[in-house]
C-alpha cells in the first residue's frame, strides 16, 4: 500500500490539473462533466430505491424542475447561480414532499407508477405551457455561471468560459453531495432508511415513523436531482422539454442498479460506465446505421441481466466486507438456516 | 359545444374498450403474481407489428393475421415470464419491478431495430373495405363498421375471458392463486403453468388491442406501447388492480374521460388526463372502483 499511495496522489493531481493544461480536449472535458452530473443524479436517485427500497421512475421530473427553475430565474430575473442552487433544491424538495406525502403510504408498485405519471406530467407541462417555458422551442439564452464580487471591487466579475471552470464546479458538486450522503448514510436517518428497506414491519415496531422517513428520503432525492438540473441549465445554456423524458430516469436508474442499489460508490462507478457506454454506443450505432435511441436496447438488457445474475450490482463493496468477517458470516448463515424459509413465504 | 358531446362519447368509448382490453392483461398478471408487468405495453405493440408483418411478408388474410399475431404474442408473454420473471419469484419486489422496466425498454428498442423507428401506416389493402364504411348515423354521429367491429371483438373477448375465469378449471386455479399461492400449490395446482397461462391470455388480448388501435388510427410505431401501456395501467388502477371487471370498467371510464377532456378542456393535455386520473385515484381511492385495498401492511 505504501508504494501505491503516492502514485495515486500523483494520478489524482494530474487529473485535477488536466483541464488547465493547454492541450486539454474540450470533448473529453465535456464527457467528464456529463459523467459528474450523472454521478450527482445517481447518488440522488440511489436514496429512494437504494436506501429505502422504493422504485422511483420519475426522478427526471425533479431534474427537469430544477433545470427549468434555474433557467427561468436566470432568463427573467438574472438571479445568481449561487442563489439559484438552494432555490432549485428547495423547489425540487417541495414537489418531492407534495408528491411523496400522499403516495408513499401505498405499496411500492403504486409509488413507482405515480412517480412515472408525475414525470410525464412535468414534461407535458413544460411542453404545453408555452407562455412560461416556450414549449418545444426550448429555452435559449441562459447565462453561464458567474462569480460577481462587484460590490467589493468594480473589476471582480468572472463569467465561466469553456469547460474547465465547469469541471471544477461539477467536481465540487459531486464531492459535496458525496460527503453529505456518506454522513447521512451512517446517521440516524440513514439507519432508519435501511431498516425500512429491510423490513418495514420491524422498523415500525422499533419506533421508526415510516411515512415521515420515506418522505424525507424522497424530498432529499428530489432536491439533489434539482441541484443537478440547475447545474445542467447553467452549463448547457439551453433547455428543452425533450431533455427530461422518461429515458433519462431509466438511464439514471440503470447506473444505480449497475453499481449496486444502496451503494454510493457503486452509483459513482455506474455513472462513469453508463455515460462512457453511451458515448461508445452512439458512435457504434452510427456506424451500424441504427438510430441512437437503440442504445437503450443494451441498457434494458443490462438491467434485466443484472437483476437476474448480480442483484447486488457489480460493486457490492459494503456487503462484501461485512460478509468477509467470519463472525458475521457464521451468524448470517445461522439466521438464513433458521429464518430463510419463513421469510420467503412471508414476503 | 353540446353537439360535440355524442361524437366525443363514441370516440371515447371506442378508445375505452381498447384500453380495457390491455388493462385486463395488467390486472390478471398483478392478480396472480403481484407484479406490474411494465412490458405488457410492448406486447401490445408487438401484436400490431406482427399482424402487419404477417400480412405483408407472409400474405395472410386480415383475420388470420390477427389470430396468428395473438398466438405469437401469447408465446412472447410466456417467454417473458420464463426468462425474466420466473427466476425472480423469490427475489425482492424491487428486483422484479426493475426487470419488468428493463424488459419493456429492451422490447421497445428491439422493435425499433426490426421495424425502424418511423410510424408505419397499417396495410389498408388487406383491411376489408367495408370496415371503413359508415354503418350507422344518428344525430351527427357516424359509426363505422370498424368501430362496431372493435366493440364486437372486445365484447366477445371480455365475455370469453369472464367465462374462462369463472367457469373453467384453469380459471378457478387462477383465482385460487390470486388468493393464496402456497395454499393453491398445496391443493395440487401447477403454479408455474397457471402463471404462464395468465401471461399468455393477457398477452393475446393485448395483441388484439394493438391491432385494433393501429387499424383505427392507421398508424403503428415502436413507442406506441409506452403511452398505451401506462394508460391501460391507469385504467387497471382506476378499476381496482387485480379485479377483471374493474379493469373493463376502468378502461371505459378512462377512455371517455380522456375524449371529453381533450374535447372540452385542452387537447394538449390529452395524455395528461390519464396520468392525472391515475395519480388522483391512487391518492384518494387506492382500492379503485371495484378493487380491494392495497395499503402497505407496515
Amino acid at each position: 500500500m505504501g508504494k501505491i499511495k503516492p502514485l495515486l496522489a500523483v494520478l489524482a493531481l494530474g487529473l485535477l490539473a488536466y483541464p488547465l493544461l493547454p492541450f486539454a480536449n474540450e470533448y473529453l472535458l465535456h464527457v467528464v462533466i456529463l459523467v459528474m452530473i450523472y454521478m450527482v443524479l445517481a447518488m440522488g436517485l440511489n436514496i429512494v430505491p437504494g436506501f429505502c427500497g422504493l422504485l422511483d421512475l420519475g426522478f427526471v421530473g425533479f431534474y427537469g424542475i430544477g433545470a427549468y427553475t434555474a433557467g427561468l430565474l436566470t432568463v427573467h430575473y438574472g438571479v445568481s447561480f449561487w442563489l439559484i442552487v438552494p432555490l432549485a433544491a428547495l423547489n425540487g424538495a417541495l414537489w418531492g414532499v407534495l408528491l411523496g406525502a400522499p403516495t408513499l403510504r401505498l405499496t411500492g408498485d403504486y409509488f413507482a407508477i405515480v412517480t412515472f405519471g408525475f414525470s410525464e406530467l412535468v414534461v407535458l407541462f413544460l411542453t404545453n405551457e408555452i407562455w412560461l417555458t416556450r414549449g418545444p422551442l426550448g429555452l435559449p439564452g441562459i447565462d453561464p455561471v458567474n462569480v460577481n464580487l462587484e460590490f467589493l471591487h468594480p473589476d471582480w466579475f468572472w463569467e465561466f468560459v469553456g469547460e474547465a471552470p465547469y469541471f471544477y464546479l461539477a467536481l465540487f458538486m459531486v464531492l459535496a453531495v458525496y460527503f453529505v450522503l456518506r454522513r447521512v448514510e451512517d446517521s440516524r436517518l440513514g439507519r432508519a432508511w435501511f431498516a425500512i428497506r429491510e423490513d418495514p414491519l420491524a422498523a415500525a415496531s422499533c419506533g421508526v415513523d415510516i411515512l415521515t422517513y420515506k418522505v424525507i428520503a424522497f424530498a432529499i432525492s428530489a432536491g439533489i436531482g434539482a441541484v443537478g438540473g440547475a447545474f445542467f441549465a447553467r452549463w448547457q445554456l439551453f433547455l428543452s422539454p425533450d431533455m427530461f423524458k422518461f429515458w433519462e430516469s431509466f438511464l439514471v436508474l440503470c447506473m444505480v442498479v449497475l453499481g449496486g442499489l444502496g451503494n454510493i460508490h457503486g452509483a459513482l462507478i455506474g455513472a462513469v460506465i453508463m455515460v462512457c457506454l453511451g458515448e461508445v454506443l452512439r458512435e457504434a450505432l452510427f456506424v451500424a446505421g441504427l438510430p441512437p435511441e437503440v442504445r437503450f436496447l443494451f441498457y434494458g438488457l443490462i438491467m434485466v441481466l443484472i437483476m437476474r445474475f448480480k442483484p447486488a450490482g457489480f460493486f457490492p463493496a459494503i456487503a462484501a466486507t461485512a460478509r468477509g468477517n467470519p463472525l458475521l458470516a457464521a451468524l448470517a448463515e445461522r439466521i438464513e438456516k433458521t429464518y430463510g424459509e419463513r421469510r420467503e413465504t412471508h414476503s | 359545444m353540446l353537439e360535440q358531446l355524442l361524437p366525443q362519447l363514441v370516440n371515447g368509448l371506442t378508445l375505452g374498450v381498447i384500453y380495457a382490453l390491455i388493462a385486463v392483461g395488467y390486472t390478471m398478471v398483478y392478480g396472480v403474481i403481484e407484479l406490474i408487468n411494465f412490458a405488457h405495453g410492448e406486447v401490445y405493440m408487438f401484436g400490431a407489428f406482427l399482424c402487419v408483418t404477417f400480412i405483408t411478408a407472409v400474405g395472410m388474410p386480415f383475420y388470420l393475421a390477427i389470430v396468428a399475431a395473438m398466438g405469437c404474442c401469447a408465446l412472447i408473454g410466456m417467454f417473458l415470464d420464463l426468462v425474466a420473471y420466473k427466476p425472480l419469484r423469490k427475489a425482492p419486489r424491487l428486483a422484479a419491478l426493475i426487470t419488468a422496466i428493463g424488459m419493456s425498454i429492451f422490447l421497445q428498442n428491439l422493435a425499433m431495430v426490426i421495424w425502424g423507428s418511423r410510424p408505419l401506416p397499417f396495410v389498408q389493402s388487406a383491411v376489408p373495405a367495408y370496415l371503413n364504411e359508415t354503418a350507422l348515423s344518428f344525430s351527427g354521429v357516424y359509426l363505422t363498421w370498424l368501430q362496431l367491429f372493435i366493440f364486437a371483438v372486445t365484447t366477445a373477448m371480455m365475455l370469453g375471458l369472464m367465462f374462462i375465469i369463472t367457469r373453467t378449471r384453469i380459471g378457478t386455479a387462477m383465482r385460487a392463486l390470486a388468493q393464496n399461492k402456497t395454499a393453491a400449490a398445496l391443493m395440487g395446482i401447477n403454479v408455474n403453468f397457471v402463471i404462464a397461462f395468465t401471461f399468455a391470455l393477457g398477452s393475446a388480448m393485448g395483441a388484439v388491442a394493438g391491432i385494433l388501435v393501429s387499424v383505427y388510427y392507421n398508424s403503428l410505431y415502436p413507442t406506441m406501447g409506452y403511452v398505451a401501456g401506462v394508460k391501460a395501467f391507469a385504467a387497471a388502477v382506476l378499476g381496482g388492480i387485480g379485479s377483471v371487471p374493474g379493469a373493463m370498467l376502468g378502461g371505459i371510464v378512462l377512455g371517455v374521460a380522456e375524449a371529453l377532456g381533450a374535447g372540452y378542456v385542452s387537447s394538449l393535455y390529452r395524455d395528461g388526463v390519464a396520468y392525472a386520473v391515475m395519480i388522483a385515484v391512487i391518492i384518494f381511492r387506492p382500492s379503485g372502483l371495484l378493487g380491494k385495498a392495497v395499503i402497505d401492511k407496515a
